[in-house]
């Protein structure tokens, strides 16, 4: 099946509008990252991302696409929301995508 | 979601930022789309569970802020769209992945066909999501 999803990349634009995500060193977690859509179009810009998702078939999407250049840059966990793997203050950035 | 909200804030250094980016039901824009022209189809259906889970969502995100967790800084509506190479692929993608929160209805269902079965040979079938995006800014209580 073919589906294009925001072929025009305006979650990305807005995004942009909405946080500068080009400052070196700053940490960003997605919630939600699903197959990682999202994630490789901002990933280059921070210093390091973290992608969580219940779902664990996506991850291994996630992690099976993901470009040779953000293997530093991105890594990815199975986890939920309510329950945080991380310890306090880890991030500075949370980006909450199509997660409720 | 409650949880997930004070888990984020946990987790977020102080003056952290988190961007809720999220789907709004709002019968949302079918469209058959050329590059020659755009026929409008109809609108889809807001199911129930799709209004409650947005509610629910607005009223956690609300009760955050009264409660001093993040102070909301800027929000903004925008569009984008879904795309699918004909309208069967919409519908069986609508019923695999929308069918809690959204509805197709049988007249929808047939402009639709008929638009793009009609169309030129490089119509598309088009969805028009409405999409929140929220700035919100982790603030200290006085308790902290």
């Amino acid at each position: 099946m073919s589906m294009q999803k925001d072929p025009d990349r305006k979650e990305i634009k807005f995004l942009n509008k909405f946080i500068d995500l080009d400052v070196a060193g700053r940490h960003v977690l997605e919630i939600g990252c699903g197959e990682g859509r999202l994630t490789w179009q901002y990933a280059r810009m921070p210093g390091f991302t973290t992608g969580i998702d219940v779902d664990s078939d996506a991850l291994r999407v996630a992690t099976i696409d993901r470009p040779s250049d953000l293997e530093n840059k991105v890594c990815f966990c199975n986890a939920r929301s309510e329950q945080l793997p991380f310890k306090k203050e880890t991030f500075d950035i949370a980006i909450l995508a199509w997660s409720f | 979601m409650v949880h997930a909200l004070s888990e984020i804030r946990r987790v977020l250094v102080p003056d952290g930022i988190l961007i809720d980016l999220r789907p709004l039901l709002d019968r949302w824009q079918v469209d058959v789309v050329s590059a020659r022209e755009v026929r409008k189809t109809g609108r889809l259906l807001d199911m129930p569970p799709g209004l409650e889970e947005d509610a629910a969502a607005n009223q956690n995100m609300l009760q955050a802020e009264q409660d001093g967790w993040f102070k909301r800084e800027s929000e903004e509506i925008f569009q984008l769209s879904f795309l699918w190479d004909s309208a069967s692929e919409m519908e069986k993608y609508f019923k695999e992945e929308w069918s809690e929160f959204i509805g197709l209805d049988d007249e929808t269902r047939q402009a639709t066909r008929s638009a793009w079965a009609l169309g030129d040979a490089d119509s598309q079938v088009r969805v028009k999501v409405k999409m929140l995006i929220t700035r919100w800014k982790k603030t200290i209580t006085s308790m902290e």
